[in-house]
């Protein structure tokens, strides 16, 4: 990559990012995936159906079913040498059984991408004046940032979840609201969902971007004070732009961990992948098809994000600043 | 009798027990160029930072035009913009060009928009001699480029006073020359500068007054000549021998 003298995190990441843009069966793999759901998707909640019936699959089922039996007729005649294509056999009915359950994870699939986005997007914009106020506040201001902190980093997230479902007046206040529940809007327990994470990716968040501000020259705000920029534009205009840049590396794993965080808001009934998941599975016994099938959804969900933070990382990259083009 | 642009009217400054400036008292005009001396330790800088009240002090008064800045209202923004300073170590900065150092000021202190600001930076720019690396970041510029960008920076805002900060003291001694030509060339045009350097070349050449300062009190304050061939504390005289001593060959 031509980056001999990247830090140690900074090599690290870009060893791993660099891992899956150079394989091209990840971005392949990662572009079917899109495309399906964009399909399925646009199908299923625009187009009402047109191109396939809601809940049938896209993918037959048949010829998976008749290779599997094939195949397991084959291993049998060769006897006790026949395992491994028994295995290949076993693939396949496994392709056979989960096909069906696609159209509804895909849904699902959908809930927890727009709760992990509405989470980390809204979390942002609180954890940057929290961090701020951590590493520049005064005395009063940095300790409610530092309680503020240690309060959502403390406690369970299912914790926080459970409160304010079912001990705040939270969902009555969002189900009263007019449209929430109808069309595309999602009932209330998603947007108490959507507030949870946001409260508690902002304090992760937040820790992320004030080590990343701490590790911004004390001498750059120095030097904006001395062209007669105000603390408060000195550090809008020259510490975050660098410090936020420094922080993406970390800010990306808080990324993967609330996609797969996200699930928890099963536990208040939103209809989110996980939660799909397990209704279809209680229904249909066929837990391990479907938890199987869920986990390589939220693995394609989180190669997807680390590509994008790759990408996002490449487009701001400066040189001389953070990990790259050092 | 016109007031002088600035002046130090009896100075203190300490850290906690740590005495750093004693009684600090001088007057520059509109187009001095005054080079301040001394032991490290002695309160140049923090002299410096006391001018632009990066750094606050504890007592006595400084005026700019007459008119006292150390007051607790005064506001602090206005005063950093008619005096401009450029650091040791740069500090420029790192994720802007060397264009977008110069630029932000006007941009964001002045309220300029950005084609004017640009047009004004280009010409900064050229006035340091760096107008073909305007879109270059500070990781891809040399030292002494560096250190020009940083006076250009400075420059930019219009400044009544410009402070160095030991401007030269972090560069390769190969660097140091294209930084001191940059800062002859501004004392030629009248601009006003209050520089800590032992660059005694530019000391020489381009100062109208040496300030000899040592433990937090100026010993000495006087032309060139007089300081460099004819001092008249003893104190000024043993520094100025062990300066020659360490920066011989040069």
């Amino acid at each position: 990559m031509g980056t001999p003298e990247s830090t140690t995190t900074g090599r690290t990441i870009r060893a791993r990012a660099a891992g899956l843009t150079d394989q091209p069966l990840t971005l392949l793999t990662v572009g079917a995936f899109w495309t399906w759901l964009v399909v399925r998707w646009t199908n299923d909640f625009l187009l009402d159906g047109a191109l396939i019936e809601r809940n049938t699959s896209f993918f037959p089922t048949a010829p998976f079913e008749s290779a599997a039996s094939t195949l397991g007729g084959l291993a049998a005649s060769l006897g006790p040498v026949g395992f491994p294509v028994g295995w290949v056999a076993g693939f396949f009915e496994f392709l056979a059984a989960s096909i069906p359950y696609l159209p509804p994870l895909a849904t699902g699939v959908w809930a927890t991408i727009l709760l992990t986005l509405l989470g980390i997007a809204l979390g942002f914009v609180i954890a940057v004046p929290l961090s701020v106020a951590r590493v520049y506040g005064g005395g009063a201001t940095r300790s409610v940032a530092l309680g503020y902190t240690e309060l959502f980093r403390g406690t369970p997230l299912l914790a926080q979840l459970f409160v304010l479902y079912f001990a705040t007046p939270l969902t009555t206040i969002i189900r009263e609201l007019p449209t929430v529940g109808t069309g595309f809007i999602p009932a209330q327990a998603f947007w108490v969902a959507v507030i949870a994470f946001t409260l508690n990716s902002a304090a992760y968040q937040s820790e992320y971007i004030r080590s990343a501000l701490n590790s911004v020259p004390e001498g750059q705000l120095t030097a904006a004070r001395s062209i007669g920029l105000s603390k408060v534009d000195g550090i809008r205009h020259v510490v975050l732009p660098q410090g936020l840049r420094y922080a993406i590396p970390g800010w990306s794993n808080e990324l993967v961990y609330l996609i797969k965080y996200s699930s928890l808001a099963s536990f208040i009934t939103v209809r989110e992948l996980f939660q799909r998941t397990d209704s279809i599975a209680s229904e249909t016994y066929r837990y391990t098809e479907l938890f199987v099938l869920a986990g390589l959804l939220y693995l394609a969900l989180v190669i997807s994000a680390s590509l994008l933070m790759e990408y996002v990382e490449d487009r701001v990259a400066i040189p001389g600043l953070g990990t790259t083009g050092r | 009798m016109s007031d002088p642009l600035l002046e130090l009217d009896d100075v203190y400054k300490s850290y906690g027990e740590e005495q750093v400036l004693s009684g600090v008292s001088f007057e520059m005009d509109a187009g001095d160029v005054d080079v301040v001396i001394g032991p490290s330790g002695s309160g140049k800088s923090t002299m410096l930072r006391c001018v632009n009240r990066l750094t606050e002090i504890n007592g006595g008064a400084i005026y700019l035009n007459g008119e006292c800045v150390t007051d607790a209202d005064t506001d602090v923004n206005e005063l950093r913009k008619q005096v401009g300073m450029v650091f040791q170590d740069f500090n420029l900065f790192a994720h802007l060009t060397a264009l977008g150092n110069v630029t932000l000021g006007l941009r964001k202190v002045r309220g300029i928009d950005k084609a004017a600001a640009q047009e004004q930076g280009y010409e900064h720019l050229e006035q340091v001699g760096l107008l073909d690396q305007a879109d270059s970041y500070p990781a891809e510029l040399s030292g002494g480029q560096k250190q020009r960008v940083g006076i250009a920076r400075a420059l930019a805002m219009d400044p009544k006073l410009l402070l160095f900060d030991e401007p030269t003291s972090a560069l390769d001694p190969e660097l140091v020359g294209e930084v001191v030509e940059v800062m002859r060339d501004l004392a030629a045009e009248g601009i006003t500068m209050l520089v800590v350097s032992h660059e005694m070349g530019f000391a020489r050449s381009a100062a109208s007054d040496i300030i000899f300062l040592d433990d937090g009190e100026i010993v000495e304050h006087g032309p060139p000549e007089q300081l460099f061939e004819n001092p008249q504390a003893a104190r000024t005289g043993e520094f100025l021998s062990r300066l020659e001593t360490t920066h011989e060959g040069e």
